[in-house]
């Protein structure tokens, strides 16, 4: 469960923000707040949630800290929605909504933000695409206004679109095209999904494809996903929630959007693939200065709520114990044996559709390929030989949940949590119970989805220097 | 503040002989303190770059009777954030933790600091990441243009080496070189700041610190070798493959104490700020769609300073952006800002101040700048009234000493044309 980083790498959940943070040199990324745990039941946010006659959803959770808030604006709509051909539009059009509304000159949403001392962005992940506004509390109506706008009329002008576009290749220059490693992500998905399925596509788009996008594709797109009944307002920070039910009744309800066009959690994505579509991927590049190695499994996630649900909360345990860090079994098994530099295991339990475990590693230069892999599969194979212990469970359970109430030490993680799990269609029990439906997990359920993952066909990728073995 | 006059109450705080800045809230159970040391990479001696950020990881790689699996396993069990680090010109430590665990969390931070261990299979553990992370680096533009950039700003100087090391002297450190280089910084005076912030009384912290730095020793700090200007170099190729350029460009900045300071940042706020309103972003990104990103700031180094700045675009369109950026840094030195664009750029300095109080580690990191940088405590709080009082006429004349055109040095990573 973790929220949407704002400058996470093109990696697994990642999202990526219609602006640099900058310089880039300084853009430190924020790694996702883990969900947390408060030791006693107490829900974590105290969120309250209610539905606007239009369909919108709003929430609430308030905290006094500091007399600001937080305004996001989540559609449930991401680039898994791309149409076929047209990857990167969700993303794309997330940039022109910058570029003017009925009421709002193009570029003078910002501009009026900045004017009040306030921050705006936006992002897009495979799930969702977000909008927020970070201001000084008295400020909250300005905003809510402008987005209120650009939810019922974006006009997404024509003489700005190429201009914007240069921007979202040059994004994509920068984030994917630059480095190996972002090349050799993004052939991993690609490899592991399908060039085409909507898991395997970058977010940011193929480029030729971005190439062709067009204003009326995104206008099609707009008019189809960008309606109150599709999105989730939440308001956090020093406001009440009388305030906010005012606010959203006055801005929001007045827009009269069309019916949602799916429910949020089933959207009629293409099924994962029963297995990954390649056993392997090598790629060797001359300017790679250290291997890096990947293994990848196909695995269930919570929404939308199906039989194989229930393996989620297992396998974020899972994930932890295997490769969260320093005493895990592949940081003992790999980095303090000498094998490796870095090893780590991720697992989104909130991917929409479908999840996936991930191992990744940088091996010492002097360890062969070989080597490496046979001591993953060793340790997979002992994971599913002798399952895990009490002990490893209890101790990753303490772990993943000790800081839950971090979540309340910063602005930006209680609405992006909320908005990022809501939009997918989960319920707001699920954010704040999260740390005792983990404390609830058992052995056997570790090592029952252990075994319906980690048993099923996998990928191996590989990206080495030029020349090695 | 443009309407709310919220601000940040700041306590000094004293225990032990030593001195802490306090921003008290208890609105979430949560206490993050940051210190620091002045020196960092800037005392490793030559052919030891990196021994600084090397020996400051392994701190937390096992201290006392902890073994570095028995530390990590105490930090994690408690979610207790623990870390130091090094960075040009100082030596840093941070800790943030929930209430409860705030006494383990000290008990750590001080074993850390007077009894880390430095066990063989964590020195080489921590130096093969140290050498993978510095070799992974140099894979793109960003990373070649960076260490590049530096070392031909500074060259013969600290400053302008990388400060987490190179392959080379990564390799070659010794444990009684990394031992040395904590010995170099970590002392209870002088030269220690302290910055604590959220639920924390003043009595508290006051006990709490002696406990956390009571143990260290006294002693003269090393000064630093003198740190010149920044060098102009002109502009620089360095080839890396890549159908993108990293482009840095720099010249010198102005003292942290020059009273000019604050004026600057205006200046710069609207010349290269963040957000979607800076001259840079409008004519670079917006309008031509040269880049996705572009800002340049202040970098401070010791009491000095350097404008550096930022962006990356295809290699083609190498030329074109710099010939705009070269224009906006004319236009600005030449003409300052307008009425408008200042009016503007106070309102956003002004109203965004209370946006900075609401992430305790950021609190106590703001209050740890102030810090350094010699400011009073009411620095924050009288802020709003000294950007009010900046004149037209003023920020047209720190904008004209400023900003040097001709003076720019630039790098240029990647295969550019059309320079």
């Amino acid at each position: 469960m973790c929220a949407l980083s704002r400058r996470a790498a093109l990696s697994a959940a990642a999202a990526i923000p219609a602006l640099a943070v900058l310089p880039p040199a300084q853009a430190a990324a924020q790694p996702a707040p883990s969900l947390p745990s408060t030791g006693t039941d107490k829900p974590l946010f105290g969120a309250s949630l209610w539905t606007l006659p239009n369909g919108l959803t709003v929430v609430h959770a308030e905290n006094r800290r500091a007399p600001v808030v937080a305004h996001y604006v989540f559609y449930s709509v991401g680039a898994g929605e791309d149409p076929q051909g047209k990857s990167g539009l969700a993303h794309f059009l997330e940039h022109m909504m910058f570029k003017g509304s009925e009421h709002v000159p193009s570029g003078a949403f910002s501009r009026r933000v900045a004017r009040e001392g306030g921050q705006d962005n936006a992002f897009t992940s495979r799930d969702v695409t977000a909008y927020y506004q970070n201001v000084e509390a008295s400020r909250l109506s300005l905003v809510a206004g402008m987005e209120a706008d650009r939810m019922a009329t974006a006009r997404f002008p024509a003489e700005e679109a190429e201009a914007e576009r240069q921007v979202v290749l040059e994004e994509r220059r920068q984030r994917v095209e630059s480095t190996p490693r972002g090349r050799f992500r993004e052939e991993w998905d690609a490899h592991f999904w399908g060039r085409q399925h909507w898991r395997g596509r970058p977010l940011i788009g193929w480029p030729e494809e971005v190439a062709a996008l067009s204003r009326d594709d995104m206008l099609e797109f707009y008019r189809r996903f960008y309606t109150p009944a599709n999105a989730t307002l939440v308001v956090s920070g020093a406001v009440s929630r009388e305030a906010v039910a005012k606010l959203a009744e006055e801005d929001y309800g007045g827009i009269q959007g069309r019916p949602a066009p799916y429910p949020k959690a089933h959207r009629g994505r293409a099924p994962a693939p029963p297995a990954p579509l390649e056993e392997r991927l090598v790629r060797r590049e001359a300017t790679v200065q250290e291997p890096a190695f990947l293994r990848g499994w196909i695995a269930p996630s919570l929404p939308p709520d199906n039989e194989a649900s229930r393996h989620a909360h297992p396998l974020e345990v899972l994930s932890h114990l295997l490769g969260g860090g320093r005493g895990s079994r592949l940081d003992k098994a790999l980095v303090q044996s000498g094998l490796a530099v870095t090893a780590h295991c991720a697992y989104d339990s909130d991917a929409l559709g479908t999840g996936c475990v991930e191992l990744s590693v940088t091996p010492r230069r002097d360890t062969t390929t070989e080597r490496l892999e046979q001591a993953v599969a060793a340790e997979v194979q002992r994971l599913l030989d002798d399952g895990v212990t009490d002990a490893e469970v209890e101790r990753a359970i303490r772990q993943i949940t000790a800081g839950t109430l971090l979540a309340l030490d910063s602005l930006g993680a209680a609405p992006r949590i909320l908005g990022s799990t809501l939009a997918v269609g989960l319920p707001l029990e699920g954010i704040e119970y999260w740390p005792a439906r983990i404390r609830a997990v058992t052995r056997a359920q570790v090592e029952e989805a252990a075994r319906a993952v980690l048993a099923q066909p996998s990928m191996i990728g590989w990206l080495l220097p030029e020349g090695a073995a | 503040m443009s309407g709310t006059g919220f601000s940040l109450p700041i306590q000094v705080v004293e225990g032990g002989g030593l001195t802490a800045w306090l921003a008290e809230d208890h609105s979430v159970p949560v206490v993050s303190i940051s210190w620091s040391w002045p020196g960092g990479a800037a005392l490793d001696p030559k052919g030891q770059e990196g021994a600084s950020r090397l020996a400051a990881n392994l701190m937390t790689e096992g201290a006392g009777d902890l073994d570095a699996l028995a530390f990590a396993d105490a930090l994690q069990d408690e979610a207790i954030g623990l870390d130091f680090s090094a960075d040009r010109d100082s030596f840093q430590g941070g800790l943030r933790a929930l209430v409860p665990a705030l006494p383990k969390a000290v008990r750590l931070a001080r074993l850390a600091m007077t009894a880390p261990r430095f066990d063989a299979e964590a020195v080489a553990r921590e130096r093969a990441r140290a050498v993978a992370m510095v070799r992974r680096s140099l894979e793109g533009p960003q990373g070649r243009g960076a260490r590049a950039f530096w070392a031909a700003g500074f060259p013969d100087n600290p400053a302008g080496r990388p400060a987490g090391g190179t392959e080379e002297s990564l390799a070659a450190l010794t444990v009684e070189q990394l031992r040395a280089a904590l010995a170099r910084h970590l002392r209870r005076a002088p030269g220690l700041m302290i910055a604590a912030s959220g639920a924390i009384t003043a009595e508290d912290l006051a006990a709490l610190l002696p406990e956390l730095f009571g143990a260290l020793p006294e002693g003269k700090l090393e000064d630093p070798p003198a740190l010149p200007a920044f060098r102009h170099f002109g502009t620089q190729v360095v080839p890396v493959a890549s159908p993108q350029s990293a482009i840095l460009f720099g010249q010198p900045g102005i003292p942290v104490g020059d009273p000019a300071w604050e004026t600057a940042q205006l200046v710069l706020r609207i010349l290269a700020g963040g957000g979607f309103t800076a001259r840079l972003t409008h004519s670079i990104r917006e309008e031509r769609g040269l880049t996705y990103g572009i800002g340049a700031g202040l970098e401070v180094i010791f009491d000095q300073s350097v404008l550096v700045g930022s962006c990356a675009t295809a290699n083609a369109r190498v030329g074109e952006t710099l010939t705009v950026l070269r224009a906006e840094w004319k236009r600005m030195a030449e003409s300052g800002p307008t009425a408008a664009e200042i009016e503007e750029a106070v309102a956003f300095l002004t109203g965004n101040q209370p946006l900075q109080f609401t992430d305790s580690r950021r609190i106590a990191a703001i209050l740890l700048a102030m810090r350094r940088n010699g400011r009073p405590l009411d620095w924050l709080a009288r802020r709003p009234e000294r950007l009010a009082a900046i004149t037209r006429e003023q920020a047209i004349k720190v904008a004209s000493r400023l900003l040097a055109p001709a003076e720019l040095s630039v790098t240029v990573a990647g295969q550019p044309e059309g320079l």
